[in-house]
């Protein structure tokens, strides 16, 4: 099986500060890891160097092959993502906006058409569609944004929090279309929630202060921990009473 | 997919986003109160109005101050507002070159002030026309000056916007730039009988003086009685301002792209 996404001695400093701390990870094809760690741990850090939204201070990361940092539109095509908490031009439509971004990855006609509208059932926004976007919830943006990501059928999904913001309903609706279409996808999430990463992920990579701690499939981390929450706990230097 | 067709796209939306904002009509509203009230007041404070054509198209010349407001305006959260707004996760994550995305946003932000420009200038011509049965030659000169000048303004705010947290930080920079520090500095140069081609405002007041030059502009203020205050003054030739705006337009356009693509959104 080949490695979809590789992390290879990723480091990241924001001035003096080291967010990242030569990490490396490797993805699986087909596979759903989820990325787990304290608040600035270096999660986003790490999704935002694979979308090349910033650029590391050392190291490399590759997403189907291509180096991020040399051939960032190359790698970008064979990514979904969503990154922090979305935000979309208000003045725009959800159809609009998708139409933009579907455009700008070459799809067209009628084919882009009939695909905005699946996603936009998907996400559960058919009645606002053709609402401008200033006029939306936090967490209608973040059903947008699963949209947007989902879009162009990318083999790589690139989720960081991705549920934040949904209402609990929303929540088991997300994990209910990442678990459908994460069968044929390589999906790679940053969350706090361990029950949701249980749920989807069947593996976990564990950070801490921008090093990797562990990185196992979760039945696995049960047997050595008890649970994933004792895990997660024991090696962020938490514990449980 | 090619990057032209890409730019295409990002023009089209981006001109659709300033459409749906209200500051086009509002600028457009400007523009019309701004001419009629000249039109409705100088015949009603003075005797009627200038009795040369070429006075009256000058003193009607609003059109660089209409470029500068649409160009900031229309400018000014270009970059900035991608990372402010954080619409940049959403855009950036889009298989397109920066530099692809800013030529966009640059096309679509000098169509919107060619458009305001141009409605500026229709006002001016049928004014004439009305009043003096003529519209003079000149005004093509003033209004090819006025889109290039329009194209130097986008580029300013653009290199501001590049270097500015936010999209107000970047408006506000460059009105200060464009008409305060550049003014004063033209100001003084000037009137020192000192180089001043290479000032913005310069060049912006160019835009006027086609119709004759300071002496033509300033005869319709008081009767041209302005005593010694504008001996030595020389006016920019067309040729030296029209160096001037493609180089504030190259220069500025260049260097926005430069630093926004090292500017990294954490």
């Amino acid at each position: 099986m080949s490695e979809v996404i590789i992390i290879e001695n990723l480091s990241k400093y924001y001035s003096k500060y080291l967010a990242l701390d030569n990490l490396s990870l490797r993805v699986p094809e087909n596979e759903n890891v989820g990325l787990l760690g304290p608040n600035g741990a270096g999660k986003s850090t790490t999704l935002k160097i694979l979308c090349g939204l910033i650029r590391p201070s050392s190291g490399k990361a590759y997403v189907d092959g291509i180096n991020v940092a040399e051939k960032p539109e190359q790698a970008l095509s064979r990514i979904g993502a969503i990154i922090e908490t979305p935000e979309f031009y208000p003045f725009l439509t959800p159809e609009e906006t998708l139409s933009y971004f579907g455009r700008l990855r070459g799809m067209r006609g009628d084919g882009l058409k009939h695909r905005i509208k699946e996603v936009i059932l998907l996400v559960r926004l058919e009645d606002w569609g053709n609402i401008k976007i200033e006029k939306f919830s936090r967490g209608m943006k973040q059903r947008l944004a699963l949209a947007q990501a989902l879009l162009h059928d990318p083999p790589v999904l690139i989720l960081d929090e991705p549920a934040l913001g949904l209402d609990p309903r929303g929540v088991v609706e997300f994990r209910e279309i990442i678990e459908g279409v994460g069968r044929e996808k390589t999906i790679f999430f940053a969350s706090h929630q361990l029950v949701e990463v249980t749920q989807i992920c069947n593996q976990v990579a564990i950070i801490s202060h921008g090093k990797l701690l562990a990185y196992d499939s979760i039945t696995q981390l049960e047997k050595k921990y008890q649970s994933l929450e004792h895990a997660y706990m024991e090696l962020t230097g938490g514990s449980i009473g | 997919m090619g990057e032209f067709e890409k730019l295409r796209i990002v023009t089209g939306y981006e001109f659709l986003k300033h459409v749906r904002r209200r500051r086009l009509y509002i600028i457009l509203g400007i523009a019309l109160l701004a001419e009629a009230a000249m039109l409705i007041l100088f015949p009603v404070l003075s005797d009627g109005y200038p009795r040369s054509v070429m006075v009256m198209a000058a003193l009607l010349t609003i059109g660089p101050a209409m470029a500068s407001i649409g160009a900031i305006f229309f400018a000014g959260d270009a970059i900035a507002g991608e990372f402010e707004g954080k619409t940049g996760f959403m855009l950036f994550t889009n298989p397109i070159k920066k530099l692809t995305l800013w030529t966009g946003k640059y096309l679509a932000g000098y169509i919107a002030v060619a458009l305001l420009i141009i409605f500026t200038y229709a006002i001016i011509a049928i004014s004439l026309f009305v009043i003096y049965g003529q519209v003079p030659f000149e005004m093509v000169k003033s209004l090819g000056l006025c889109l290039l000048y329009a194209a130097a303004v986008i580029s300013v705010t653009f290199f501001f916007s590049s270097v500015s947290k936010g999209a107000m930080g970047a408006t506000v920079i460059t009105l200060l730039f464009v008409w305060v520090f550049s003014g004063i500095l033209e100001s003084v140069l000037a009137f020192t009988g000192n180089p001043y081609w290479f000032l913005i405002s310069a060049q912006g007041d160019s835009i006027a003086y086609v119709y004759g030059g300071w002496e033509v502009f300033f005869e319709g203020f008081a009767g041209g009685n302005i005593g010694s205050m504008m001996e030595g003054f020389q006016t920019l030739s067309v040729g030296m301002a029209a160096w001037g705006m493609v180089m504030y337009m190259v220069l500025g356009f260049v260097l926005s792209v430069w630093i926004s693509g090292r500017r990294q959104l954490a």
